[in-house]
């Protein structure tokens, strides 16, 4: 039991959950909500948050940790999603570092500019893979439209990432 | 610091390196990461359809939301096609089931003779850049990777991954598919009707009179082959039908009288059966189907520009060609062609197709158990 506790202690694997939980979001309900044509990604926006909330190193992990989950449910080569998405984490934090006196609102342009550059580095990385034709104008309509949502919802998953990633308290 | 900037360096590095490692992996077919994501398939499935039961509400509420209009006029719409298609039908069964005795007369493969498998779809791909489905079939119904799948309408797609239970199909609009295709081309035909002369037509006339019409179904000139069957001309109807004009009906309602008609004592010799030319058959060119994503139709290339095919028309169909090395089995349809962009030179024209199938509604789908020959296990 005090294992388990410690395990559960660990931020990381309380990321994996609630990555395995977003994971469940995405493949249901996200799924079959397409506003536009769209499959809204809140998977990124996790990853994004990630970074905005604890930094560029942190973000990173999070974001290859979270990606990687992705990747296992997708036909995508595994680790594509992840570097991405790493890169999406990383990124977010970089730029957050560069805010002097954060605000809701930066942190929120801040997700969604994140999300809105990992969904045009996406198609990308398939490419580079070998996959073809993923390259067109539709990307800049996944990338807007997505950006644009994650803005919404940005507050609060950027806060559930806050608690998530929170060191435990013997270590502060 | 320089240590903290060490430290991050590293795990940036050693992130960036995992990843090549497992694409590198991924796509040389490690069987490491194929049992990973089975997996984490079975362990993920419970999660998926709890949280599938539990939004269920909110997705009926937003498809409420964003579909009612839609979804009230396709039912319009559909009631009018099941009254249109419901003739239609029958008549088809009973070609497809005449075409099928008489390719299994000649011994040829018919797809009737193909096992199947029917599942349905559980899912669809959550990423915009691949159209995928993940339907509720697996290896143990004996799908195997790139057996062909189709729903009522037809050709869907193909499957690229078998786990125990379940299968991914690609669809056909997938920019990663390919299939070897046909395209039917109708040849031009003309219908010139001869009245033979001494006969004289009168609308006004109120006795009933006896003309005597020969339709005849001529195509571009071409070279005429006879078949050498003693009392059979292709191309051209046998028997000669006289046709009584009714008073009152309209040029085109004619009566059979009866008097030289078929099935007649002593009139063996003569039949109705008109036997069509070998050259007026439909036309067929192979070519290669290729999707473009979920906006755009897929292309049919490598179409060749022949003058005997002549210019494709709009409305052609499109079934697969099957052969030793495609996947799929011949004469699966696929759909029509709905745009032609020709191009310069010797080089083909490329088809726009619109496809049979609806793959937005995609539901109970029809997995063929097919492998081609040049995959076919031989028994020892």
């Amino acid at each position: 039991m005090e294992r388990v506790l410690l395990i559960a202690e660990n931020k990381y694997a309380r990321l994996l959950l609630v990555g395995l939980f977003f994971l469940a979001l995405q493949t249901t309900i996200f799924n079959d909500m397409r506003p536009f044509g769209v499959c809204l990604q809140v998977m990124v926006l996790l990853a994004a948050s990630a970074g905005v909330s604890r930094g560029s190193e942190t973000g990173a992990i999070a974001g290859f940790m979270i990606g990687m989950q992705y990747d296992l449910v997708l036909t995508t080569p595994l680790g594509l999603c992840a570097a991405v998405f790493a890169f999406v984490g990383y990124l977010s934090g970089f730029a957050q570092s560069f805010v002097h006196d954060s605000t809701w609102w930066t942190r929120m342009l801040l997700a969604s500019g994140a999300s809105a550059i990992g969904m045009i580095i996406l198609p990308f990385a398939f490419t580079l893979t070998g996959a073809t034709g993923v390259l067109n104008a539709h990307v800049l309509v996944v990338a807007l439209v997505v950006a644009l949502f994650n803005a919404i919802f940005s507050i609060p998953v950027e806060r559930l990432c806050r608690w998530a990633l929170a060191e435990p308290a013997g270590t502060r | 610091m320089a240590g903290n900037t060490f430290t991050r360096r590293r795990a940036i590095l050693l992130l960036a390196l995992t990843s090549v490692i497992l694409i590198t992996m991924d796509l040389r077919g490690s069987a490491l990461i194929n049992l990973t994501r089975s997996t984490f398939g079975i362990l993920f499935r419970p999660v998926e359809s709890a949280t599938r039961v539990v939004t269920r509400p909110m997705q009926n509420a937003w498809n409420g939301m964003t579909h009612y209009n839609e979804v009230v006029d396709e039912n319009h719409r559909l009631k009018d096609l099941i009254a249109y298609g419901e003739g239609a039908n029958i008549s088809a069964i009973a070609s497809v089931r005449e075409a099928q005795e008489l390719l299994s007369l000649n011994g040829l493969p018919t797809l009737a003779g193909i096992s199947s498998c029917t599942g349905q779809v559980v899912g669809q791909s959550p990423s915009n850049f691949s159209q995928t489905v993940e339907i509720n079939r697996g290896s143990e119904c004996g799908i195997k990777v790139g057996m062909p799948v189709l729903n009522a309408a037809g050709m869907i797609g193909k499957i690229t991954d078998v786990y125990n239970k379940r299968s991914v199909v690609m669809l056909i609009t997938d920019p990663s598919y390919s299939v070897a295709v046909k395209v039917v081309n109708a040849p031009p035909t003309t219908t010139t009707t001869t009245t033979i002369p001494g006969t004289v037509i009168d609308p006004l006339a109120p006795v009933a009179t006896t003309t005597t019409t020969t339709s005849t179904t001529t195509t571009v000139p071409r070279t005429t082959t006879t078949t050498g069957v003693p009392g059979f001309t292709p191309g051209v109807t046998l028997a000669t039908v006289a046709t009584t004009s009714v008073p009152g009906a309209s040029p085109q309602e004619t009566v059979a009288t009866g008097s030289v008609g078929p099935n007649q004592p002593g009139q063996s010799t003569k039949s109705p059966i008109t036997v069509p030319a070998g050259l007026d058959l439909p036309l067929r060119e192979t070519g290669a189907l290729e999707g473009r994503g979920l906006t755009k139709f897929p292309v049919v290339r490598f179409v060749e520009n022949q003058t005997r095919f002549g210019a494709v028309s709009i409305g052609s169909p499109v079934i697969t060609a099957g052969g030793a090395t495609s996947l799929a089995p011949p004469d699966i349809v696929i759909g029509t062609v709905s745009k032609v962009v020709k191009r310069s030179g010797s080089l083909g024209p490329i088809l726009e197709v619109s496809l049979a199938a609806n793959l937005d509604n995609l539901n109970f789908v029809r997995i063929l158990l097919y492998q081609p020959t040049t995959e076919r296990v031989s028994a020892p």
